[in-house]
């Protein structure tokens, strides 16, 4: 009996079956946090209406002129479109932020919450609102 | 183009006929041997005092040809025939000053092969061209970590080595001088031009008994592939060995990730205990950025960079950036005067540049940097108009 078609299929299958479910898991996972951070905003406004990606995009976009002065924008490392490879003050490159180029994006609520925390101060010199932060997911989830 | 090639042809008739009337004095080993050294010597000197550090790797090459040059001529020397072998150069000290005090009197009588005063020189010769490759061989291993001796020598040991290496080089540079000025000398009080011979292998004009010593040339080439086969084997082996004082290309985990987000995960050899101390101190304000992490793992790091800082390896990185840290900015790689000088010749436009953008991203020209090592063959500086 020839099994190499039977092989191929099951190879592809699994391959196929592997990228849905890492992306099912990144989906959930994302969902999860913007939930969290759905919820903190509702905490602390009873008004909240849900995320806007397009006040994510002004977030992105804005220079507050009140963080540190090396780091004057998000767009400072991460270029003005979301979907660019970025470059850090040191010369690494940085991954699209956007969804859709890197899937992995807003999975580790660990890395999520230092990466706002450390962005934050630098660029806007405060840290950010629930509201801020899903309004920013929301955003690069659209891109 | 048809009189060079005209000229050509004609000194190539020439040297044939005098290699077909004269008396053959030097065999092919001994012709060969000689301008391969000229060659190898040229360009190892060339590398050596004029060149950048990226010409190295030319300039080992250089220098593991004229070791096995010096292993051939000391086989050749003890099997070869005729004047090939060394002991129909090799004169007693009293016939050395005998003759040289004939020669200032000016009446010394001709020798078919080396005379006393040369054959002196080529033994000297030989004997400090072997010194050169034994300090460089030590120098390598001691300040690049690379070769067969650096699994055993101490970076110490290397800069001592390379003070030697270059005092022996200079030596060799007059030692050629007196060696051309003895061939001058002697075409001219003999009439015959010495360079052609050592070309044609044939002198003129003499009368001498034939050399007494046949060549086993069979011998000397068995022996030649043996030598040959072992040294490179064992050199290979030798030079696969760890090398004394250097880091391990991997590094922790939670550093990789933590500290490469962001820049290069600098090799934690390059700067002292204290200076990570004190970054892993500041890092809410980490060179202008915030990279604040949180407690547990500022302890791990901190575990990690203490028993891995430089003053734990002996690189040549680790210890000259260790021992000239600016004391006006202790933590700041590109602040020690030891990196000021190794880039001075670095336009800014290069660290400008979109492949290197910043003169914190070492990778961008030294491709091993990720393993604290920074050898002088791993250098690619991308041009700066691109």
């Amino acid at each position: 009996m020839n099994l190499r078609p039977i092989l191929l299929l099951a190879f592809a299958a699994s391959l196929t079956g592997g990228a849905t479910l890492a992306a099912t898991n990144y989906a959930s996972e994302r969902a999860a946090i913007v939930a969290r951070y759905a919820a903190e905003a509702k905490q602390a406004n009873p008004n909240f209406h849900g995320f806007s990606a397009d006040a994510g995009k002004a977030f992105f976009l804005a220079h507050p002129g009140t963080g540190r002065p090396e780091t004057p924008s998000c767009t400072t490392c991460h270029t003005t479109s979301p979907r660019n490879y970025g470059r850090t003050r040191a010369g690494k490159q940085l991954l699209p932020v956007a969804v859709s180029r890197t899937p992995a994006r807003f999975t580790n609520l660990t890395k999520v919450e230092r990466w706002f925390k450390r962005n934050c101060n630098t660029v806007y010199g405060r840290t950010c609102t629930a509201q801020e932060k899903g309004n920013y997911i929301t955003f690069m989830e659209s891109q | 183009m048809q009189q060079p090639a005209m000229i050509l042809r004609e000194s190539l008739a020439v040297l044939r006929a005098q290699a077909r009337n004269g008396t053959p004095v030097w065999d092919l080993g001994v012709r060969l041997f000689h301008w391969l050294l000229v060659a190898s010597v040229t360009i190892a000197a060339l590398t050596g005092f004029f060149a950048q550090r990226s010409a190295l790797q030319l300039h080992l090459i250089a220098g593991g040809i004229i070791a096995a040059l010096i292993g051939f001529r000391i086989v050749w020397g003890l099997l070869g025939g005729g004047y090939a072998r060394f002991a129909s150069f090799a004169f007693s000290p009293p016939s050395v000053l005998a003759y040289g005090r004939q020669m200032i009197a000016g009446r010394t009588a001709r020798y078919l092969g080396h005379n006393p005063l040369g054959g002196l020189m080529v033994f000297a010769l030989l004997a400090v061209l072997t010194l050169i490759v034994l300090t460089g061989t030590v120098t390598l291993g001691g300040l690049v970590k690379q070769g067969p001796l650096a699994f055993a020598t101490s970076f110490a040991g290397g800069a001592q080595a390379i003070g030697l290496h270059k005092l022996l080089s200079l030596l060799l540079v007059a030692m050629i001088a007196a060696h051309l000025w003895g061939v001058w000398f002697e075409s001219r009080r003999e009439g015959e031009n010495l360079v052609v011979a050592m070309v044609t292998g044939a002198k003129s004009h003499i009368e001498a008994d034939p050399p007494r010593w046949k060549a086993h040339r069979r011998l000397a080439t068995l022996i030649c592939i043996a030598l040959g086969a072992a040294g490179t084997f064992g050199i290979t082996a030798l030079a696969n060995l760890p090398g004394l004082g250097v880091p391990p290309a991997t590094q922790d985990p939670v550093y990789a990730e933590q500290c490469g987000a962001c820049h290069l995960a600098y090799p934690p050899s390059l700067m002292p205990a204290a200076a990570w101390s004190g970054i892993l101190d500041h890092l809410g304000h980490h060179f202008g950025e915030d990279a604040s992490l949180d407690a547990p793992t500022i302890a791990h790091l901190r575990a990690y960079l203490a028993a891995n800082s430089a003053e734990h390896w002996d690189t040549l990185p680790a210890v000259r950036l260790r021992s000239s840290i600016d004391p006006a900015d202790p933590m700041r790689i590109t602040a020690t005067r030891f990196w000021r000088n190794m880039h001075r010749r670095i336009p800014a436009a290069t660290f400008a540049s979109p492949k290197v953008s910043s003169r914190a991203s070492c990778e961008a020209c030294h491709r091993d940097a990720a393993t604290g090592r920074f050898a002088p063959q791993k250098i690619e500086i991308p041009e700066a108009s691109e």
